[in-house]
């Protein structure tokens, strides 16, 4: 056993969910090394959505433990796991769509003043948040859009919205579902460029199917297969584990 | 014989016999509405309606020699209604999923509910014009007449038999759809229809089966029911808002759930006769409050994760219809002038409703979620208002005061349990909620039951204004109506309503965001229900009387009604609404029982053809207008930003 202190930021043990029977995840060991970019990939069905929802705690799982930070959150609440820093992305891109592109990172900006809930006040207090709105915008290249409603953006930039919203959280990890998934060529590498940019000083978990984007990013990969973990290691590994090789060409064919 | 903790012992089975019928009916309904809602994903609240449609379906049949005497039919009795009826029925159903229900498949499950709300508006309303609200009588099929003594009870056979059928079609059903191969194609054509179809079934003529299968199954209940209760027009009104409560009970999606729930708390209410008879009428929905604080997901339903709130806003943020700092001296002047065009009671019913719909308006609207229990904040707010003015004899501000106070309460309580829950499920849990109050109120004592609390005086606000007076009593409800106003429009533009718009857009990400969704829900909720308090206090004292429609569900219906018409999550929709509303209820006044039936046809002509409401429509076109002009101009610009990307 390594008894060598490693710095980690989560750690799941034996993480499992059922579903009326069916195992979506097995017996899951993760672990995510602090300021790492770690992907988790896998053949359609292999659970990676599960595992991201177990994590942030969207799903509650059958079974195992979830530390964030050394701190058990295996039965926090999920809007508690994103105060405490762990802020997730999602598979379809989460804007609020009828909102315009300042209101929607402002949405994110706004909870930290403390005046979520004060009902009485007007809106117009919000405006101490504007500096921070547009230079949010500025570093993802949306200063321009921002007075657009957020349904208004083309589909690429909408990920890019929802990347300045979450890092509005200031979060000590971030994980995406997916960030490039439905993006033209161009959108790919913008995003992937951004991802690289916010990962200084962060921790980012990322499901990826696009294997370019997880080479060339990501610190650490994971494998998952039928809700079990296949293999873990850098891309070099990975990529010539036999076993990976069969999941990918003996399962589905939509890589 | 020996008594059972000092019940007689015939007693306690003769109420258990009762409630295990009752229970038999409780099951065969809410298969009905669990199948409807599993397969089709409507909340079928038309279900009470087709009932009694099958009741009236039985006596029809047996009466077909005087109803067309020319003819020369014979009667037909009681197991030829068993057959014929729920065919027809169910006929009448797939006309009715053929000509409306397909209409709102495709849209948000509010819909369905609020056109079924209409539909059975329209059926029992027409069947009122018709018959009236007395009953008619079926007697006891020949057959089934007599019964046997058991010794301990005297059994009559028709009972026996209604149990014995119930449990038999309850658990045929079952088998039928959770067993066989056609459930499985219905149950996959559910969740994915474009597969189905791709296997070469027809979809929609299964959906349409569907329907009439669970219709079918309402009308074959009402035939079981005649020869116990009486027929009438009201029989299924009552029932239905049960089953819902029992199909929430029971558990999302089960059907097992819903037939065994359906008996046993048939048997639970009984049994509660027995014991403590004021309870009996609101123990099914005390039950339902603990099974969804223990179990939200009902006790044989499957673990929710949906975190979705609806979003039915046809409001534009940008548009001048929603700036409420010019709306609020433009309705300002136009109070001042109403009264001297209309008479100041009518323009009181409407400022009065108004606030209640804007109230309203702030759950349905701007957080997404459908309550139907309104009116018991509303008229919890009347009773408690009208009681301390009438008995206690305190000033006016103090009864409205402690009446707000009381309708808060019950909204916190209420939000509180409902919020667990969204879509559908919201919508029966507020309702049955809301029949607690109501059965509450008809057998409290200092209620007055059906008489309410009349005479509720006036009084003098803060012993200076003469409340007597109608014209100071006006511009006092006008000033409470335009606080009311300005409170909403501030609730809807403070950080707090930017969450909640944020949580309405798209829930699951606000939640990502570190935002606990459901506490904003709850505070909205409960804003909501004190402003419907402050309706409903000034209104007893405007009309100086709380009565028992005002805690009745058709209240809450109103309030829909206003807030849809108007447009739902706009700022002067419910404004507008109430004014519709409250028009077209005293120009209908004069068709006496028509009313009801033109109201349901409102409400479906609303949710098929104008679901933006008035103002949301309005909002639409002028929004439209604008863009193309900007198109107009633009066009050369826009083309190269295109290229651009």
């Amino acid at each position: 056993m390594n008894t060598v202190p490693e710095d980690y930021i989560i750690e799941a043990q034996g993480l499992s969910k059922h579903f009326h029977g069916f195992a979506a995840v097995q017996d899951v060991n993760l672990k995510i090394r602090r300021h790492s970019i770690h992907a988790l990939i896998g053949p359609n069905g292999a659970g990676k959505t599960t595992v991201f929802n177990l994590l942030t705690k969207f799903l509650q799982p059958t079974a195992g433990t979830i530390r964030f930070n050394g701190r058990d959150i295996t039965n926090v609440k999920p809007a508690e796991i994103a105060r405490q820093g762990l802020v997730r992305s999602f598979q379809i891109s989460a804007v609020f769509p009828r909102m315009t592109v300042r209101e929607n990172v402002r949405i994110a900006l706004q909870r930290k003043l403390g005046t979520a809930y004060h009902f009485w006040k007007s809106v117009s207090t919000l405006s101490v948040l504007d500096d921070r709105v547009d230079e949010l915008l500025d570093s993802v290249g949306l200063r321009s859009f921002a007075d657009y409603s957020a349904a208004e953006l083309p589909y690429g930039r909408k990920r890019v919205l929802e990347l300045a919203t979450t890092l509005a959280l200031e979060p000590e990890m971030l994980l995406l579902d997916e960030p490039t998934s439905g993006l033209g060529h161009e959108d790919v590498d913008r995003v992937a460029a951004l991802i690289r940019k916010v990962s200084a000083n962060r921790t980012v978990l990322m499901v990826e199917h696009n294997l370019s984007v997880v080479s060339s990013l990501s610190d650490r990969i994971t494998v998952l297969a039928a809700g079990r973990i296949l293999a873990e290691g850098n891309y070099e590994t990975v990529s010539r584990d036999p076993r990976v090789i069969e999941a990918y060409i003996g399962g589905t064919d939509d890589e | 014989m020996m008594e059972l903790i000092g019940v007689p012992p015939a007693l306690l089975m003769g109420q258990l016999l009762i409630g295990l019928i009752n229970g038999s009916f409780y099951a065969m309904l809410s298969l009905g509405v669990a199948i409807i809602f599993g397969m089709l994903r409507i909340g079928n609240f038309v279900h009470g309606a087709q009932y009694m449609m099958g009741a009236f379906g039985a006596w029809y049949l047996v009466n077909l020699p005087d109803l067309f005497p020319s003819l020369g039919l014979p009667s037909l009795g009681y197991f030829w209604a068993l057959i014929l009826v729920p065919l027809a029925v169910g006929a009448i159903g797939a006309l009715m999923e053929w000509i409306f229900i397909r209409r709102v498949y495709h849209l948000e499950h509010a819909y369905g509910l609020l056109l079924t709300v209409g539909l059975a508006m329209v059926i029992e309303g027409l069947f009122n014009v018709r018959y009236g609200a007395a009953g008619q009588q079926y007697g006891v099929p020949e057959f089934f007449k007599g019964g046997t003594n058991l010794g301990f009870m005297f059994l009559p056979y028709y009972r026996a038999w209604v149990i014995v059928v119930a449990i038999a079609v309850c658990f045929g059903t079952w088998f039928l759809i959770e067993r066989t191969k056609l459930g499985a194609y219905l149950r996959a054509a559910t969740e994915n229809p474009d597969l189905v179809r791709a296997f070469g079934i027809n979809v929609p003529r299964m959906l349409m089966l569907t329907y009439a299968f669970g219709v079918g199954l309402a009308g074959f209940a009402g035939v079981m029911a005649a020869p116990i209760y009486q027929v009438g027009p009201q029989m299924g009104q009552n029932i239905i808002i049960i089953i819902f409560a029992v199909v929430v009970i029971g558990g999302i999606g089960s059907i097992f759930g819903a037939i065994i729930s359906g008996l046993m708390l048939g048997v639970i209410e009984g049994l509660t006769k027995v014991f403590w008879p004021e309870a009996s009428s609101t123990v099914i929905f005390v039950i339902m409050a603990i099974v969804l604080v223990f179990r939200p997901a009902g006790l044989f339903g499957k673990e929710t994760t949906a975190h979705a709130v609806t979003d039915l806003s046809s409001g534009r943020s940008g548009s001048f219809l929603e700036n409420g700092r010019i709306w609020f001296f433009i309705l300002a002047a136009i109070g001042v002038v109403l009264p001297f065009t209309v008479y100041p009671i009518f323009a009181m019913k409407i400022l009065c409703l108004a606030l209640f719909a804007l109230a309203y308006n702030l759950v349905f609207g701007y957080v997404g979620l459908l309550a139907f229990g309104h009116a018991a904040f509303y008229g919890t707010s009347a009773y408690v208002t009208a009681h301390a003015a009438a008995v206690w004899g305190l000033p006016p501000e103090l009864c409205l005061l402690l009446g707000v106070v009381a309708a808060t309460a019950i909204g916190a309580l209420f939000g509180a349990l409902a919020i667990r829950r969204q879509g559908l499920y919201f919508a029966m849990i507020t309702l049955a909620l809301a029949q607690i109050v109501y059965f509450y109120v008809i057998q409290a004592p200092w209620t007055h039951g059906e008489d309410g609390i009349q005479n509720v005086p006036r009084g003098m606000l803060f012993g200076l204004i003469d409340l007597r007076n109608s014209m100071n009593m006006y511009f006092v409800t006008l000033v409470v109506f335009l606080a009311g106003f300005a409170f909403v429009y501030r609730i809807i533009n403070s950080p707090f309503g930017q969450t909640l718009k944020s949580v309405r857009e798209n829930e699951p990400r606000a939640i990502s965001l570190g935002y606990s969704t459901n506490q904003f829900k709850l505070i909205a909720f409960t804003l909501s229900a004190m402003l419907s308090g402050v309706a409903g206090g000034v209104k007893a004292i405007v009309f100086q009387i709380a009565s028992i429609s005002d805690v009745f569900f058709m209240t809450s219906a109103d309030a829909l009604l206003m807030t849809l018409i108007g447009g739902v999550g706009t700022l002067l929709g419910p404004v507008v609404g109430a004014a519709i509303v409250v028009t077209l209820q005293n120009k209908l006044a004069y068709f006496g029982a028509w009313v009801v039936v033109m109201q349901g046809a409102i409400f479906v002509l609303c949710v098929l053809f104008l679901r933006k409401g008035v103002v949301g429509t309005l909002q639409e076109f002028l929004a439209n207008r604008e863009a193309r002009k900007r198109v107009a101009t633009e066009a050369p610009a826009k083309a190269e930003t295109k290229v651009a990307q």
